[in-house]
């Protein structure tokens, strides 16, 4: 299926998703929370200080979002719509118990390079900047060394050890498949901040994953 | 408006692995691409991009609709396989290949460039596309963008020859 | 860019995410292909990056906390009395 299909069909579902909530259908509320309760806790812990506060934060959210349903008009995606109401609800919340470091002001920092340096050829070479050994083709590793639960461990230690910024972004990008604008709009970051910040959380990402399949 | 691409060997394209229905005693089936003017959309050569693109097989293709005309490229909504040129082989790839090492060596020679030649012979085993950008790139180092495109100019032309292309 | 006829491989690792999300200008996006096509080393980068993106997307999220579930019922049904 194509990206684009894949698109469709999620956008297919939550329309009907939509229209059994409105008619008072339970199990379409259930299935509405848990599709977007983990983007939305991983959003109120970027903005509040504890767990247990990001928790009362999603499920204030969930009310507005009850209360608002019958005007939502499908401008934005269900999930955009949704996020807006759970990033008022937590800066109202968090405006009493603030983080210490507002998500704008973490801009990317300076020089992070995606690959170290010295992994390409000097300046003085005549095919300078080009690669000194080429990195692993991964398209040779047996399928299981990438399906192993170990493999997947790496990864969410790698995610885990990024600075906050990165993390919830790669977060919400690659592990809850949000759009960028999505993105944008529940962390307050224009979309060349938000970039960047992929850019580089899937660079260390890839890297602990490489030292994991090549040693 | 008939034009050229390459494929993997098994059949899909380079950068989007889409499996292109193979010509088979006629045309292969008609593609269509999602709408997307400068990003998506059937991408074939020209004659004068081959060297650009060297690949593994060859086709010519036959392009429908209105065709966007960019500096390597052409990108078109619609297009068919038309019959993979078997002229376009290992054999053939090698000679290619050779025929761009000596011009990489004749280049840096003439210019008095010789740091260039140490990369020459390595990078061989990589094959046509990464020799025929080996070649440019000492033209360029040479005598700059004119002459990249000069040399690219050069390969193509070596190509259609030997390949009874027009 | 347009000034260059060829990026390098320390280039192309830094443009691989923008590629990847179709954020790149169309002239920017060739002269990746270009590369890509002729250096392997860069094609596998590209397919690492490929597979890592896909190997988190395999990974599942924790469930809705029972409590949570709760409240969030009685509250739809709160609503629906409305």
């Amino acid at each position: 299926m194509t990206e684009a299909g894949l698109q469709d069909r999620t956008a297919a579902e939550e329309t009907e998703l939509l229209a059994r909530l409105r008619a008072g259908d339970e199990r379409a509320f259930e299935a509405l929370v848990e599709r977007h309760y983990p983007t939305m806790l991983a959003v109120a812990r970027h903005y509040v200080k504890t767990r247990a506060v990001a928790e009362e934060v999603v499920q204030d959210a969930w009310l507005g979002v009850l209360k608002g349903i019958d005007r939502f008009e499908g401008r934005s995606s269900l999930r955009t719509w949704i996020l807006r109401i759970l990033v008022n609800t937590a800066k109202t919340r968090g405006v009493r118990e603030a983080r210490s470091v507002p998500f704008a002001s973490l801009a990317p920092q300076g020089d992070e390079p995606a690959v170290e340096p010295e992994r390409f050829r000097s300046a003085d070479d005549p095919f300078s900047g080009h690669w000194r050994a080429y990195p692993g083709n991964w398209q040779r590793l047996p399928d299981e060394a990438l399906a192993e639960r170990e493999t997947l461990d790496v990864v969410l230690a790698a995610i885990h050890e990024l600075p906050p910024p990165q993390r919830i972004v790669i977060t919400m990008r690659d592990i809850q498949g949000c759009d960028p604008e999505e993105v944008c709009e529940a962390l307050e970051v224009s979309e060349g901040n938000q970039r960047v910040l992929l850019h580089r959380a899937r660079s260390k990402v890839r890297s602990a994953l490489e030292r994991h399949l090549d040693g | 408006m008939n034009a050229y691409k390459f494929l993997r060997t098994d059949g899909t394209g380079v950068f989007t692995r889409f499996a292109w229905p193979l010509p088979d005693r006629g045309p292969g089936e008609w593609v269509e691409a999602e709408p997307d003017p400068c990003r998506a959309g059937i991408h074939a050569c020209r004659l004068g991009d081959l060297p650009y693109w060297a690949g593994r097989v060859l086709y010519e293709i036959e392009l429908d609709g209105h065709v966007v005309e960019h500096k390597t490229k052409v990108v078109a909504p619609r297009g068919r396989l038309l019959r993979r040129i078997d002229a376009w082989d290992d054999a053939f790839r090698s000679g290619y290949t050779r025929y761009c090492a000596d011009r990489a060596h004749e280049i840096a020679r003439e210019n008095g460039i010789e740091r260039w030649e140490e990369v020459i012979e390595p990078s061989i085993p990589e094959g046509p596309a990464l020799l025929g950008f080996v070649a440019a790139r000492i033209a360029d180092a040479a005598g700059g963008a004119d002459a990249y495109h000069a040399e690219r100019a050069r390969q193509a032309d070596w190509l259609a020859e030997r390949l009874g292309l027009v | 860019m347009a000034d260059h006829e060829h990026i390098s491989c320390q280039e192309v690792v830094e443009l691989v995410n923008d590629y990847l999300d179709q954020t790149l200008e169309p002239d920017e996006t060739s002269l990746f292909e270009q590369h890509i096509n002729f250096c392997d080393g860069c094609d596998w980068y590209l397919n690492q990056m490929r597979t890592t993106i896909s190997t988190m997307g395999r990974i599942t999220e924790d469930e809705v906390p029972p409590e949570t579930r709760d409240k969030l019922l009685s509250a739809f049904r709160e609503w629906k009395r409305t």
